[in-house]
């Protein structure tokens, strides 16, 4: 009983980077109506600029890491913007799509040329901290992952709801049209969101790699379908369900991977999506049926 | 002359699979699950074939309808929300089935070795042509078979009435149902459609290599397979058979000395190709310039 509770607990902890990736792809999709396959490569390749720059200037504490991958991050964001949205017209949906999509293959294949495949070591935030309650323990690493995202995710939430440009990327996600009619620059607008996920990408890639200890070519494939995941179990376009669905998805994922073992871990979690597919199309938040 | 043969093999069951999900893309629907299908085609024609002895014809005709029953029970789900959830949907759908078959054991003893999908071993022993006889061009001929015939069928559709709903639907969904355009038929049958071609491709792969592993159907598999229609254009199925031909026989094998590089071209090709050309190469416009060149009468001119 205290190995499943330890293993939902782990879960949940780790859950906090789906939630960031997963945030990350319902922020674009909210103000856009595109989905941006290449960020969660994006963000392992700003994980990876972090992690060079950082040794470039000798600084090889886990926190500089963490500053250089978030300014990565915002700058890759924009790249992704500028070459896979800026240059291609937006209406056409398949041409978007899959620029990012070659954008995902491209990020990928440049990361692997840069590490020759290896993975390379990341440094941990907390090494060999543990904390106990009782029988049940901590991870220290995972507090820090978790509390660092529960703090950007707050900090998101205060920009989205609290300053002018998040009451610009409302207006732009809820009607771009009227939004441009009432002045707003929307074009602007969507290169910020882009530099705002991409920051959010910076970090969580940062963040998944000193968690689990390396930086490998082999986490972009699984980050971005679970960050994908996560994006239509909260709803698409919604930042609670983003959330809360990273959250569970963490969680679960922990509870399979205990009764069934790592390798069939991810099956289920894919039955899990069917099973919100059927019954909630819209999310956990969904009012009613969420048929757009 | 085998390399050249086994080129042509290559290229024509990729033609396979990049028709698989043009049909799907005709309705304006992008699927990221063409890997599975072909998957669930390769194996299950491999089983049929290796492990009770049927002949390969019935047995790629069983491989192309479980992967049309697939493709439609990820489509039906999928499709009643709007198409980029089909995306996410169907990404979904092909890991959780490659990881399916990562998993999948079910070996036979047979004279004094053990056949059958073995895990992460993979399916090896998949010799039915090896065994009866035929050689490399007898099968790239066979291969070719399936490509015209496939071809053929799907240059028909686009000729009949249902290739214009496909379209239509593809153009603009809510002019198509507010003409009386049943939306889920029209797309769940294209799906199936895909699916049985993707199905198709499958079994011919499995028997051509002879072994088959989980990591050959992975989401990169699937990016190929919906990046020939986009990159060939989506005009006529022609412009995939000229995309397959340009990525395997000059990106692929033509630039075999480039080493590591080429994967980083292929990327950077797609990017490149949707900002030059967001339609394709082989466009509405560029098939009439085509027509006009080679002075084929367009019927609706």
């Amino acid at each position: 009983m205290f190995d499943f509770i330890q293993a939902v607990l782990d879960g949940i902890l780790f859950g906090t980077i789906y939630s960031l990736i997963g945030i990350g792809f319902t922020l674009v999709f909210g103000v856009m109506h595109k989905i941006n396959m290449a960020y969660a490569a994006a963000s392992i390749g700003a994980a990876y600029i972090g992690l060079v720059s950082a040794s470039a200037m000798k600084a090889a504490s886990a926190w500089v890491v963490f500053g250089c991958s978030l300014v990565a991050g915002g700058v890759l964001g924009f790249l992704v913007y500028l070459i896979c949205f800026h240059l291609i017209p937006l209406r056409n949906e398949n041409a978007t799509l899959m620029s990012t999509v070659g954008m995902l293959l491209l990020a990928d294949e440049l990361i692997s040329h840069a590490t020759t495949g290896a993975p390379q070591n990341y440094p941990a935030t907390l090494e060999d901290v543990m904390f106990r309650f009782g029988e049940m323990s901590m991870r220290g690493d995972l507090v820090v992952v978790f509390g660092v995202s529960v703090v950007c995710t707050a900090a998101l939430l205060l920009l989205l709801y609290r300053t002018r440009l998040g009451l610009a990327t409302r207006a732009v996600a809820q009607q771009p049209i009227a939004a441009q009619l009432c002045g707003m620059r929307v074009a602007q607008v969507n290169t910020l969101t882009f530099v705002i996920t991409g920051v959010l990408g910076g970090i969580a890639g940062a963040l998944i790699c000193s968690a689990v200890g390396s930086l490998s070519i082999l986490l972009t494939g699984p980050l971005t379908v679970k960050g994908l995941i996560v994006t239509v179990i909260g709803g698409l376009g919604s930042v609670p369900g983003a959330i809360v669905a990273g959250l569970l998805v963490g969680g679960l994922e922990n509870v399979f991977q205990h009764f069934r073992g790592v390798t069939e871990r991810d099956m289920y979690v894919m039955l899990l999506l069917f099973a919100f597919l059927i019954f909630r199309p819209g999310g956990i938040f969904a009012k009613g049926q969420g048929r757009d | 002359m085998e390399f050249y043969f086994g080129l042509a093999q290559t290229i024509g069951i990729h033609t396979l699979l990049g028709l698989s999900a043009y049909i799907i893309l005709l309705t304006g629907q992008m699927s990221l699950a063409q890997a599975a299908f072909y998957a669930i085609g390769a194996y299950v024609s491999g089983m049929l074939t290796v492990l009770w002895g049927w002949h390969i014809v019935p047995a790629m005709f069983a491989g192309a309808a479980l992967g049309a029953a697939a493709a439609a029970a990820v489509g039906f789900p999928a499709l009643r929300v709007k198409g980029l959830m089909l995306v996410i949907a169907t990404l979904a759908f092909g890991e959780g089935v490659r990881l399916f078959f990562f998993n999948f054991d079910y070996q036979v003893q047979k004279g004094n070795i053990k056949v059958g999908p073995l895990g992460g071993e993979g399916f090896r022993q998949i010799r039915y042509f090896p065994e009866n006889g035929w050689t490399s061009d007898e099968v790239m001929l066979f291969v070719w078979v399936f490509v015209i015939l496939v071809m053929a069928m799907i240059w028909w559709f686009d000729r009949s009435r249902y290739g214009s709903v496909l379209r239509a639907v593809g153009d603009d969904e809510l002019a198509a149902q507010s003409v009386g355009i049943n939306l889920t038929a029209v797309k769940v049958s294209a799906m199936a459609i895909g699916g049985a071609v993707a199905g198709l491709a499958g079994s011919l792969y499995a028997h051509y290599t002879t072994h088959i592993e989980h990591l050959a159907f992975g989401v990169l598999q699937s990016v190929f397979a919906i990046a020939y229609p986009i990159i060939g254009g989506l005009a006529s199925v022609f412009g995939t058979l000229a995309a397959v031909i340009f990525v395997q026989g000059f990106l692929v094998e033509g630039l075999r000395f480039l080493g590591d590089w080429r994967n980083l071209l292929f990327g950077l090709l797609i990017i490149v190709a949707m900002v030059v050309r967001p339609n394709g190469f082989l466009d509405g416009q560029m098939l009439r310039n085509f027509k006009r060149w080679f002075g084929i009468r367009s019927r609706n001119a």
